[in-house]
């Protein structure tokens, strides 16, 4: 309960923040969708030279990727761990991080949160809608339900990579350039994962559970019964990764304090 | 120029100090590109060839694609908006080296240290177990790697340029992430430009951005042959000569602007 | 009771050894080679609540590693430590409630928006009633002049303004310990001046107990009656800063400006046989005499009996140099 009114104390200061600058926030919000029509553009311009991929249809491949937009706008909303080697290393914020009364992973989200990033999801439902009604799919009451359930499954997959990524920063020297590169292997969640070979969608499934994001949860709502066990182990799979993080960070920061730096 | 190979070996060691990053970059490129092999292979789908090129080729090109990236890639730009920001420019300019060559320099230290050891053992590890397709001629190796010098050149000019641009707008993060992604997009990075429609390829025809990769990449996988390769080196030195001027004139009157302002 | 406990409290660190030049990079890759250095090295004292405590060094000596390990941020290597009846590194949360911590180059306040709000959100971490808040803070900030700063932006704020801020953040849950690290770095003379007199104040009005770190001497001289020296990790003096005076600063130092140019061995004669130091001031035809205690009318005589004179001037020695003395001589037993 005081965790839940300490996120609400934070979100208004930040929302006076970004009231000053109001321009940038539509710069930035552009940017961001920038980056995901990259992917867009790729999807388009490949299915002007073929029909299927692998059984699968352009709609329904655009339907996992506008799928795919919802759960990472909300990561990218209070997860902004891109600069954290960087910013609470190197810089030292971790020691303030430490001398506060608040779990330091919940401070740390709470202060890099970027609301605006929200905004992304909007795409993605537009996207969703549009092959959706192509594909003319059928919704049921309950969908909707689904659905959250599946993003904030998405999200802590998400969320468990990447603050299990920034923890490298407690044991290692390293910058973190590899968080560019583990953002490119998560976009291969968003194709089906029975093109691939069995090592990488062993891989995407079991290690690094990008297809969680994307390809498994859709086929939900593309009737696609033969991944349906993987549907419903989307949440489960958040919570063991998102878990498995938070494991990772307290250990990194008992490092931390074992080492100073 | 001493001071030039300095700063190249400088930013060597640096680059060697953060090893976590070597071994990880090795892994995720290899990831990265299997995981490209596969999905082509099902766009691909059994088709012998698209657009004029096999699944092979495809495959090599894309290999290639990221292999140069960690070549010609760099983050000037971002590295000189934040010493404007920051106000280290001025020092930085009573310097007694050329701040724009110097930020090319380390740009191309970082690049080289890129290209030997984390692209090329990635490349060793891909191989072992990807059909690539290699050629055989030494002049075609002689013309990529001609090609990927220009390369280097035109996206280190793209970035001065943006970077310098800096000097005039000061907040502009949302113009920098926006042409990395129109560099990623249109340079024929993710996939060839022949796969785009007609129009747009004319399009791109009037800028640099294919100069930088889709010219090497079409080069090694022996897509282009005889006279498109010298083309498409001619079109790579004349971007690397015209880039030149806007980064000359804006450089000037961005001085000038800091003498007046005080830094 | 006291406020700070500490025993044979030590700190090691493994610090990466790396080789030279390119081809020691590359073997870097493979084998580090490691040195454990010992940043801290078995201290122990003891701070009783309501005193002001200094706590000096060079850089290097192991002051900010003890203060990070007082306020829980790392964890000793061997050692036992007990602040406000806890040990910082257990129970963190709970602990880091009953100490206030300011760092003076690093900022505690949001850099964005208005102070008061940086307050407001403080208040909501540190779980501050309302009514407490209002009491407490209304006279830090009337203590601290700050009120017409509450409602502008960090950002906007001169560098003085920002720390007195600083301050007042680090105090809202009103701890009954306060680490201040270095906390009138970079401030010019009437800032520090004010800082100064407000921990007193808050030492007086609330028993606050203050350890705080500094390179200035006058924050010392000024705040506190007690301190602790470190040097490569251990105490090396450890009592009031009076008694380090009487120990070590003992005699005066006398400055004569002379009307016409004198030689030093000329002086040396002048005052032989009363263990006189003469060292050549800064300004020409002066000479500072640096004199034992007691001596100093039979200096004065004796100089003015035979030189025409400009001025005198009769100084105690500078606490700075009685701790550069120490250093330079190494441990102190007192």
């Amino acid at each position: 309960m005081f965790y839940v009114s300490v996120f609400f104390q934070y979100m208004a200061q930040y929302m006076k923040t970004k009231l000053q600058y109001r321009a940038d926030l539509f710069v930035e919000w552009l940017s961001d969708f920038m980056a995901q029509a990259v992917n867009l553009v790729f999807l388009l311009v490949v299915f002007g030279h073929t029909t299927l991929l692998h059984g699968w249809s352009r709609d329904e491949i655009l339907f996992i990727y506008g799928f795919f937009l919802v759960p990472y706008a909300v990561f990218g909303a209070f997860f902004n761990l891109w600069d954290f080697n960087e910013r609470y290393i190197v810089q030292g914020e971790m020691d303030r991080v430490l001398t506060r009364p608040l779990n330091s992973l919940f401070q740390i989200v709470l202060e890099r949160m970027e609301l605006e990033s929200l905004l992304g999801a909007v795409p993605g439902l537009i996207i969703m809608l549009y092959a959706g009604s192509r594909l003319s799919l059928s919704f049921h009451w309950y969908d909707v339900f689904v659905f959250i359930l599946l993003v904030i499954g998405g999200v802590l997959i998400y969320a468990g990579i990447f603050i299990s990524l920034a923890t490298i920063s407690f044991f290692a020297d390293a910058r973190t350039s590899i968080m560019p590169m583990m953002y490119n292997i998560s976009s291969y969640g968003r194709y089906p994962i029975d093109i691939y070979h069995r090592v990488i969608r062993y891989i995407l499934t079991w290690v690094l559970p990008f297809a969680f994001v994307g390809v498994y949860p859709a086929s939900y709502f593309l009737d696609k019964e033969e991944w349906y066990g993987y549907v419903f182990f989307t949440p489960v799979v958040g919570a063991v990764c998102f878990a498995v993080s938070v494991m990772l960070w307290n250990a990194g920061v008992r490092r931390y304090r074992g080492t100073g730096s | 120029m001493g001071k030039y190979v300095e700063m190249v070996r400088i930013r060597f060691l640096m680059m060697l100090a953060y090893r976590t990053n070597y071994y990880t970059g090795i892994l995720i490129y290899a990831i990265n590109i299997a995981a490209y092999y596969f999905l082509w292979s099902a766009i691909y789908g059994g088709k012998s060839s698209m657009q004029g090129m096999s699944l092979g080729q495809m495959t090599t090109y894309v290999a290639i694609s990221w292999l140069a990236r960690a070549f010609y890639f760099n983050n000037l730009d971002r590295e000189i908006a934040m010493e404007i920001r920051d106000g280290k420019v001025a020092v930085e300019l009573i310097r007694p080296y050329s701040y724009l060559g110097m930020k090319a320099v380390q740009g191309l230290g970082e690049g080289l240290f890129r290209l030997f050891f984390l692209s090329l053992p990635g490349l060793l590890v891909v191989s072992l177990f990807l059909p690539l397709q290699f050629p055989g001629h030494a002049k075609t190796w002689l013309s990529f790697g001609l090609s990927l010098l220009f390369s280097f050149i035109i996206f280190s000019e793209l970035n001065l340029l943006a970077g310098v641009v800096t000097f005039f707008t000061f907040r502009n993060e949302g113009l920098l992430r926006a042409k990395r992604f129109i560099i990623d997009l249109f340079s024929g990075l993710i996939l060839p430009l022949s796969f785009y429609p007609d129009w747009a390829q004319r399009a791109m025809m009037y800028f640099p951005f294919q100069a930088i990769s889709y010219i090497p990449s079409m080069i090694i996988t022996e897509s282009f042959k005889g006279a498109a390769v010298r083309d498409g080196l001619l079109l790579q030195a004349t971007w690397c000569i015209v880039l030149l001027f806007p980064i000359g004139w804006l450089w000037r009157a961005a001085k000038k602007r800091l003498v007046v302002q005080g830094g | 009771m006291n406020a700070i406990e500490v025993e044979r409290l030590r700190k090691e660190f493994k610090v990466h050894a790396s080789r030279s030049g390119l081809v020691g990079a590359f073997r870097d890759l493979w084998t580090r080679r490691y040195t454990i250095v010992r940043a801290v090295d078995d201290i122990s004292f003891a701070v009783k609540q309501g005193e002001i405590v200094g706590y000096i060094g060079e850089n290097g000596a192991g002051k900010s590693t003890t203060i990070k390990m007082l306020t829980g941020i790392l964890t000793p290597t061997s050692g036992r430590i007990v602040v406000n009846g806890m040990n910082p590194h257990k129970e963190r949360e709970k602990f880091v409630r009953t100490i206030g911590v300011v760092f003076g180059q690093r900022s505690q306040l949001w850099w964005d928006i208005a102070v008061q709000e940086s307050f407001r959100l403080l208040k909501k971490v540190y779980r501050v009633s309302d009514e407490q808040y209002r009491r407490h803070m209304g006279e830090v900030i009337e203590m601290l002049e700050i009120g017409p700063l509450l409602d502008k932006p960090v950002r906007k704020l001169s560098l003085g303004q920002r720390m007195r801020c600083e301050l007042a953040a680090a105090l809202i849950h009103n701890p009954p310990l306060l680490f201040l690290d270095e906390p009138t770095i970079g401030l010019d003379v009437l800032v520090k001046l004010n800082i100064r007199q407000f921990l007193k104040q808050l030492n007086e009005r609330y028993g606050t107990t203050i350890l705080l770190t500094t390179h200035d001497m006058s924050d010392i001289e000024a705040l506190c009656e007690r301190v602790i020296m470190l040097d490569e990790g251990k105490i090396i003096y450890d009592g009031s800063l009076e008694r380090l005076k009487e120990r070590w600063g003992q005699g005066k130092r006398v400055a004569f400006t002379f009307a016409e140019a004198v030689t030093a061995a000329f002086l040396r004669q002048l005052t032989e046989g009363l263990n006189v130091v003469w060292k050549k001031g800064e300004q020409p035809n002066v000479w500072v005499a640096h004199v034992p205690p007691g001596g100093v009318p039979e200096v004065v005589s004796r100089v003015a009996a035979r030189c025409a004179l400009n001025d005198i001037h009769i100084h105690e020695v500078p606490t700075e140099e009685i701790i550069r003395n120490i250093y330079e001589e190494g441990a102190v037993h007192g």
